[in-house]
């Protein structure tokens, strides 16, 4: 950054050597002003908003994990770590680092896999592929709560669409609101549905875009379709699953508005950022210690991306 | 010359950085002041004060409440010209409008005139000093109190002050589709207890068709609310003042009949949105709902429904019903104007022609004594039973109204128990644990000596 901001050296008027061409160590060239005072127009806007939006917040509530602090009170008390302390000696840290995992893991992976699967069907030269991918990619944009609202309705065990096919089948619809395990699991469905169209559209993006010549060698050595597939066409995409591994993985520990609508009390699917929700506005007005269960999940969110970036982006292979 | 500029950039980042930890500092709660946060004695003396020309009136519309929430602010605006009531949606439910107002306490900004608040919210706010007492102004505007049902009224008491008024109040009322208990060849009354509805269960879910012979409310809704039916039929309960109880041998007893209804007996479920709209569209033939579901299920009903008290258990036949609902509070953080102003809508909206307007709206009760219900009766005679199960009532359980997120635990629980059919004994005794947690935590601390 600082490298942009100094008035690369060689816009630096070439001077010749020799007592006359000292000029005060301080000076700036009209030319320097001038580009200094269009940088500041044009970033200013930006680093103002992202200090006032982002680090300030940031800032303050890594302030506020420090406090036992009612939300709604003028006041609180400043009790160090012990926020942090309650939060890995309680029952609550498993429970609530375990959901995240699970729904991570699974949500990410699911809509990968799905995602590639998608695209391999979709880049195949069959009639009605352009509306198969408007179709698969339509629930990414739809708005999560509708998205949540629908599909509530499909769940639900007295008079939704499952159970009505189930019922016809002869079979009770399993308890998918009640049930804390289900409900982690009908949440889980609904958002790889719904994601699983973004990942599509980008692996389809990367099948398009590989080298052709390589793969008409490959048919010529007589590898099948599969084998080319796996030897050449999955290691060519590695910088889109690297993209799409941290894209996803970095939505699915945030994802909030599926979990809000289809479980608002967050039984069983409380996963770091719904549980930093419930205990500040759900009902336990916990301020303090939601700040600092949201520490936490930022702290995960920065290891995951550091170590992605040092250690996984060294496998990618670049074409 | 690169080097002078990096340094000075930096410098300015410095500056930038500490200016946005002091924004940061601004914000938030004071910690000088150290410890606990009670109601400090609010400035509220109402002499003199002229009411401010416009407040806002926060609610969730309970009992799907909106157009008559409308027409009695129009009725207002004519008696008060100089006053404009602004009815703002703050939520679709209790803990939505709790949200949102916990919300504004915390920003310090955008506070209503008049606020909903519910059962479980009210002591809350009492105790993070975001409600004023309204003694005062129910004297300065001579509010009739007495004329006010008591039970209801009381339930805001506390510390000597009045913190709130009774609003969309309501008990719990039981459901049965008339038409389902005459081809059982059953009674046309509700059950007097839990026992004699385990007869007729078997019965009713033969001949009726429907899935269910009862279904428990929705956990997600308010299950630590209806369920205290139960555990005070079998003698236990929730609590018992600060003492929990809800691992009691009775408290347990209760429970394990209300899971064996669902895992052994096979004739009861439990609704996973809203019993009342189950109950209309003849999934059950029976539950139990707030009575301020009455009229939305004798609109949607498709066929004749019936009411009744709620069934009484082995160890009390009677004042085995909780009250609960809404009341309307005065934010501590507004002018005194505004509060003022606040009063005198408050005073409007409760009196006996706005309550009875309400209640023939909703279902909720009329909380006036002297509220006219003669026309509302006429129209809808099963408000009757609502109004007269309100002498058989019973203070809710301090465990459930008192300790912030208590009603959340129990539905968890419950959804172990009912849905999971997870161990009573053990389920009770983990959320025993969880609630003696909450109250050691974030209410003894609170609570005056």
């Amino acid at each position: 950054m600082t490298r942009q901001l100094a008035p690369h050296p060689s816009a630096k008027p070439k001077r010749p050597p020799g007592p006359a061409a000292k000029i005060p160590h301080r000076r700036w060239t009209a030319r320097n002003r001038r580009d200094f005072f269009v940088f500041l127009a044009m970033a200013l806007p930006n680093l103002v908003l992202i200090a006032v939006f982002t680090y300030r917040p940031l800032i303050s509530n890594m302030y506020y994990s420090t406090l036992d602090w009612t939300l709604g009170s003028p006041t609180a008390t400043v009790v160090g770590l012990a926020n942090y302390a309650t939060f890995f000696t309680s029952n609550d840290a498993p429970k609530v680092l375990g959901t995240t995992a699970v729904f991570t893991v699974v949500t990410v992976g699911g809509s990968m896999l799905l995602g590639l699967l998608v695209a391999v069907a979709l880049n195949g030269k069959i009639r009605g592929t352009t509306f198969a991918r408007s179709a698969v990619f339509a629930p990414y944009v739809l708005s999560g709560v509708g998205v949540g609202l629908v599909w509530l309705f499909i769940f639900d065990p007295g008079y939704g669409v499952l159970a009505w096919l189930l019922r016809g089948i002869g079979q009770q619809s399993p308890q998918w609101i009640n049930d804390p395990q289900l409900s982690l699991v009908m949440v889980i469905l609904v958002y790889v549905w719904k994601n699983l169209g973004y990942c599509a559209v980008v692996y389809l993006a990367g099948l398009q875009s590989l080298p052709k010549d390589v793969m008409e060698a490959a048919s010529l050595d007589g590898a099948n379709g599969f084998r080319r597939f796996l030897s050449i066409s999955l290691p060519l995409l590695s910088p889109t699953t690297f993209f799409l591994l941290i894209t996803t993985m970095l939505s699915s520990l945030q994802a909030f508005d599926l979990i809000r609508i289809m479980t608002p009390l967050g039984t069983g699917t409380s996963t770091l950022i719904y549980e930093a929700y419930l205990q500040a506005f759900g009902a336990y007005n916990r301020a303090g210690y939601s700040a600092a269960i949201s520490v936490v999940l930022f702290a995960i969110l920065l290891v995951i991306t550091v170590l992605q970036l040092r250690f996984v982006e060294r496998k990618v292979h670049y074409s | 010359m690169a080097l002078h500029l990096d340094r000075r950039h930096f410098l300015g980042l410095a500056g930038a950085t500490a200016s946005a930890a002091a924004l940061a500092a601004c914000g938030g709660p004071s910690t000088t002041g150290g410890g606990q946060a009670t109601s400090q004695a609010a400035d509220i003396d109402f002499s003199g004060v002229k009411p401010a020309a416009k407040i806002d009136f926060w609610s969730s519309h309970p009992g799907q409440s909106q157009d008559v929430e409308k027409s009695l602010i129009d009725k207002f605006h004519a008696q008060n010209p100089d006053i404009t009531v602004n009815l703002v949606t703050a939520g679709a439910n209790y803990e939505e409008i709790a949200q949102k107002f916990q919300t504004a306490q915390a920003a310090k900004s955008g506070l209503p005139g008049v606020v909903v608040l519910s059962d479980v919210w009210w002591f809350r706010y009492y105790t993070n000093g975001s409600i004023i007492p309204v003694d005062s102004l129910t004297k300065q505007l001579d509010m009739k109190m007495d004329d006010f049902q008591k039970s209801l009224v009381d339930d805001y008491k506390y510390d000597g002050k009045q913190w709130a008024l009774p609003y969309g109040r309501s008990t719990p009322l039981f459901y049965y589709n008339k038409d389902h208990f005459a081809a059982a060849g059953l009674p046309d009354r509700a059950p007097k207890t839990w026992d004699e509805f385990g007869e007729w269960a078997p019965k009713l879910k033969a001949s009726s068709g429907a899935q269910y012979a009862y279904i428990y409310p929705a956990l997600a809704g308010y299950a630590g609310w209806t369920l205290q039916n139960m555990l005070w039929g079998w003698g236990g309960g929730w609590s018992n003042e600060w003492d929990i109880t809800c691992d009691s041998t009775e408290s347990v007893a209760a429970l394990q009949w209300a899971q064996d209804s669902i895992y052994k007996d096979k004739w009861a479920g439990v609704s996973s949105k809203e019993a009342a709209d189950d109950f209309s569209a003849g999934l059950t033939s029976t539950t139990i709902s707030s009575t301020g579901s009455l009229l939305g299920i004798l609109k949607s009903a498709k066929f004749n429904v019936g009411v009744g008290f709620l069934p009484g258990g082995p160890k009390a036949q009677s004042n085995v019903c909780p009250t609960g609902g809404a009341g309307l509070g005065i934010p501590s953080g507004i002018t005194k104007e505004e509060q003022l102003a606040a009063g005198t809508f408050l005073k409007f909206i409760t009196q006996p022609e706005s309550t009875a307007e309400f209640s023939a709206a909703t279902g909720y009760m009329p909380t006036r004594k002297s509220a006219d219900m003669t026309a509302v009766l006429a129209k809808t005679p099963q408000i009757k039973t609502a109004m007269d199960q309100l002498a058989v009532t019973k203070v809710q359980d301090n465990a459930r109204v008192f300790l912030p997120g208590a009603d959340q635990e129990m539905a968890k629980a419950a959804a172990k128990i009912l849905t999971q059919q997870g161990d009573v004994k053990s389920s009770m005794t983990d959320l025993k644990s969880t609630l003696q947690g909450i109250y050691d935590r974030d209410v003894k601390p609170k609570l005056k000596a």
